[in-house]
């Protein structure tokens, strides 16, 4: 259900989305899957990245600790 | 029936006792004058009735009526008779002048003194005339005419009636618009006037499912880089352009951030969790310029179990004045209520 407020008039209607909106809708939530996929492959590659370079931390013994300890 | 002095064993007519009966009620024949007119002893118990279009006196002279003695005025010409002390005192409560149709009763209590108990008090009649009319008063009671659309009322004691309407003073703030949700999708605020500013304030928005986003579009522009938003205190240093931190492609502060004003999988049944917020959009009737927004909202996000909290600044990239302001529904299909004692508002500022 939409609804619409003229605030010049005060007039209030509650409508079902007509043809436009609905369709208006469809581009949005496509767009919106298409950015979330995205992100999620970002963050996903991030969180592969970031264990790849812990396993690489501890085949040379060292730990996140250590780094935070150098500083680094 | 003029006033009598009866005496032992006189018989009144029936006639007689008709007038007198109708004397005795206000009622009776009537003198009738054209003319201005001094009150004679034998008015005395009488109706004295003036019809004149022009303005008229009855005049009161002492030595010619006794205590308790009374005289019927009444004035049935469109001029206004005037009942007037002549060398007898006249004291009355209201006025002594009879407009056309009004009456009174002069009662003598001496020979040399009257009250008038005019029928019609000053203040028994109404002086408002118009819609919107207020009562006033000066040294009586007055009009005060309505006033013209959109002013207030306002003190002010250089007015004769110490009122007068003004127009209202700028700079405050108008509630334009406030509105409870209730299984919206949508939610469209249009013709929004001409502010300086406006201002959308709101608070317990839950989504009735999980899964859907909500979002702000200005003129339901879903064009890519319209929005271009930057969360603050971020740590972008760039200008608000390109790929900055929190930019938007197709709706307000709907970028990187995945910041949604009307919240993301708000469903947590708690007056905190639920969506809250407001922006404020600067210069937004302006068809010359961008509009500079700021926002500042918070829901709890039950999909991802995490409050968040957002504020933002950032630009309409747009020179079209903005006439509308929508609340849409970018994913999922949910819809978003408004919980108890919570509303969203629309203010202008002036």
């Amino acid at each position: 259900m939409k609804r619409i407020i003229n605030c010049e008039t005060g007039e209030v209607i509650d409508r079902p989305l007509n043809q436009a909106e609905l369709a208006q809708q469809e581009i949005d939530k496509t767009n919106y899957e298409a950015a979330k996929a995205i992100a999620d492959a970002e963050a996903e590659a991030k969180a592969e990245a970031k264990a790849a370079a812990q396993a690489k931390l501890a085949a040379l013994g060292l730990t996140i600790d250590d780094l935070t300890a150098l500083g680094l | 029936m003029a006033k009598q002095t009866f005496t032992t064993g006189q018989v009144l007519t029936a006639a007689q006792m008709t007038s007198l009966q109708q004397t005795a009620m206000l009622g009776g024949d009537a003198s009738v004058k054209v003319a201005s007119y001094t009150l004679v002893a034998a008015d005395a118990g009488t109706t004295v009735a003036m019809n004149s279009a022009s303005t008229t006196t009855i005049t009161v002279n002492t030595g010619l009526f006794a205590a308790g003695d009374t005289v019927f005025i009444q004035n049935r010409g469109a001029g206004v008779c005037t009942v007037t002390a002549g060398t007898a005192t006249v004291a009355s409560a209201g006025s002594l002048a009879l407009p056309q149709n009004d009456a009174g009763i002069l009662y003598f209590t001496s020979t040399s003194a009257a009250t008038f108990y005019d029928f019609i008090q000053v203040g028994a009649t109404s002086p408002l005339t118009t819609k919107g009319d207020l009562y006033g008063f000066s040294t009586s009671d007055q009009r005060i005419p309505i006033g013209a659309n959109n002013t207030v009322l306002t003190a002010d004691s250089t007015e004769s009636l110490g009122l007068k309407w003004a127009t209202a003073s700028s700079g405050g703030m108008t509630l334009i618009s406030e509105t409870v949700a209730s299984a919206l999708s949508s939610l469209s605020f249009s013709s929004l006037g001409s502010h300086k500013q406006l201002i959308l304030a709101y608070a317990g928005i839950r989504h009735s499912t999980t899964g859907s986003t909500f979002g702000i579009r200005l003129n339901n522009n879903s064009s890519a880089n319209v929005y271009v938003t930057q969360q603050i205190g971020g740590s972008h240093t760039g200008s608000f352009s390109g790929n900055a931190q929190g930019d938007s492609q197709d709706s307000l502060l709907n970028g990187n951030q995945a910041s949604w004003p009307f919240g993301e999988n708000v469903t947590f049944s708690g007056v905190q969790t639920d969506c809250h917020g407001y922006i404020v959009i600067d210069n937004y009737a302006s068809s010359t310029r961008t509009k500079t927004f700021t926002a500042v909202f918070g829901y709890y996000d039950n999909t991802a179990g995490a409050y968040k909290f957002k504020n933002f600044v950032g630009y309409f990239n747009s020179t079209t004045a903005i006439t509308s302001l929508d609340i849409f529904r970018n994913s999922g299909s949910a819809t978003f209520t408004n919980q108890g004692n919570t509303s969203i508002r629309l203010y202008g500022v002036s």
